[in-house]
């Protein structure tokens, strides 16, 4: 009896502590970069081309070394989006959880 | 969601919704003044929906494991708060959704486009039981339905299921989803151990007549 409340102490305590601390600052790992920063292109030249392309840009921001832009396609599409850093190649595009590209290795 | 919930005192039962309230209202505030903000509030106003949902569901695991102790008394008592709670940030949290994906501008393309798909699909059927619990989350509601009351809140079980797939499949990742919902399975594995154990301790315990 006494090894599940333990268990059941630990448990709360260990969830209520990550839920409010550490989730926010991970890296998702959906696809990674590795580039060296001092060799990047900026993110609002990413957002300007594919503006050009059609993109409705939501946002954008660095995830797992890599660009990470959510935006709507031309086709009406909300997606997520990653890019290369440096070559701004399209790396993964998911709507909604579901894959629609990703880069073969 | 409990009948106990009138029983405390009014002051505290006010100030405990106040205090459930709060962060409901900075976002709401938030998304107002800034609309580009809403988007960065669809997560956290669904991480404080299932936070207080586990909260509420946690209650039940807790006193099979622990016995009869007076905070979780204390904690029965706000478990309907909690609940209401729970499906007032999910409201919040779709309200968001659509209004930011164009619905005041009479622009539904996008939601029309993702309603089908799983990740989607889940929120939506998970909504709609947070509402029908919401809906009967009172006293009238528990003296008409009387037992099946109970069967009507029991439902939250399967919405936190949809809950779970519906994040995992949003973030195409489980961390975020495990780390809140994981503390609650664990807490259903040892009652339902325990349950099992008292059941098998009874068993046996029939004195044959000697």
């Amino acid at each position: 009896m006494r090894i599940s409340h333990l268990i059941a102490a630990a448990s709360i305590a260990i969830g209520a502590t990550t839920a409010f601390t550490a989730m926010p600052a991970m890296a998702t790992g959906k696809v990674t970069c590795d580039a060296p920063k001092a060799e990047w292109k900026s993110r609002v030249a990413l957002e300007s081309k594919l503006k050009a392309e059609g993109w409705k840009i939501k946002k954008s921001k660095v995830d797992g070394g890599c660009y990470e832009v959510y935006a709507t396609l031309p086709d009406g599409k909300f997606v997520e989006a990653y890019f290369h850093p440096v070559t701004f190649e399209k790396l993964y595009v998911s709507q909604r959880g579901k894959v629609l590209f990703r880069k073969a290795d | 969601m409990t009948e106990a919930s009138s029983k405390s005192r009014p002051l505290g039962r006010w100030l405990f919704w106040a205090v459930l309230a709060l962060p409901g209202m900075a976002m709401l505030i938030g998304a107002y003044r800034d609309p580009d903000a809403m988007f960065d509030l669809l997560h956290p106003s669904g991480e404080f929906s299932v936070r207080f949902m586990i909260i509420a569901m946690m209650i039940s695991p807790l006193r099979a494991i622990f016995g009869p102790r007076r905070w979780l008394n204390w904690l029965m008592r706000q478990r309907r708060a909690l609940g209401v709670a729970a499906f007032g940030y999910g409201a919040i949290h779709t309200i968001l959704y659509l209004v930011d994906l164009g619905a005041l501008q009479g622009d539904w393309t996008i939601i029309a486009g993702e309603w089908m798909l799983p990740a989607i699909l889940t929120g939506y059927i998970a909504m709609a039981i947070f509402t029908i619990m919401a809906i009967t989350s009172n006293r009238a509601s528990e003296r008409k339905l009387r037992r099946n009351w109970k069967r009507v809140q029991q439902l939250v079980y399967p919405a936190a299921l949809l809950i779970a797939l519906h994040w995992f499949w949003i973030d195409n990742e489980w961390q975020g989803m495990a780390v809140h919902l994981g503390p609650l399975l664990l807490l259903e594995i040892i009652r339902l151990f325990l349950w099992a154990r008292a059941r098998h301790a009874r068993l046996p315990a029939n004195p044959s007549p000697a």
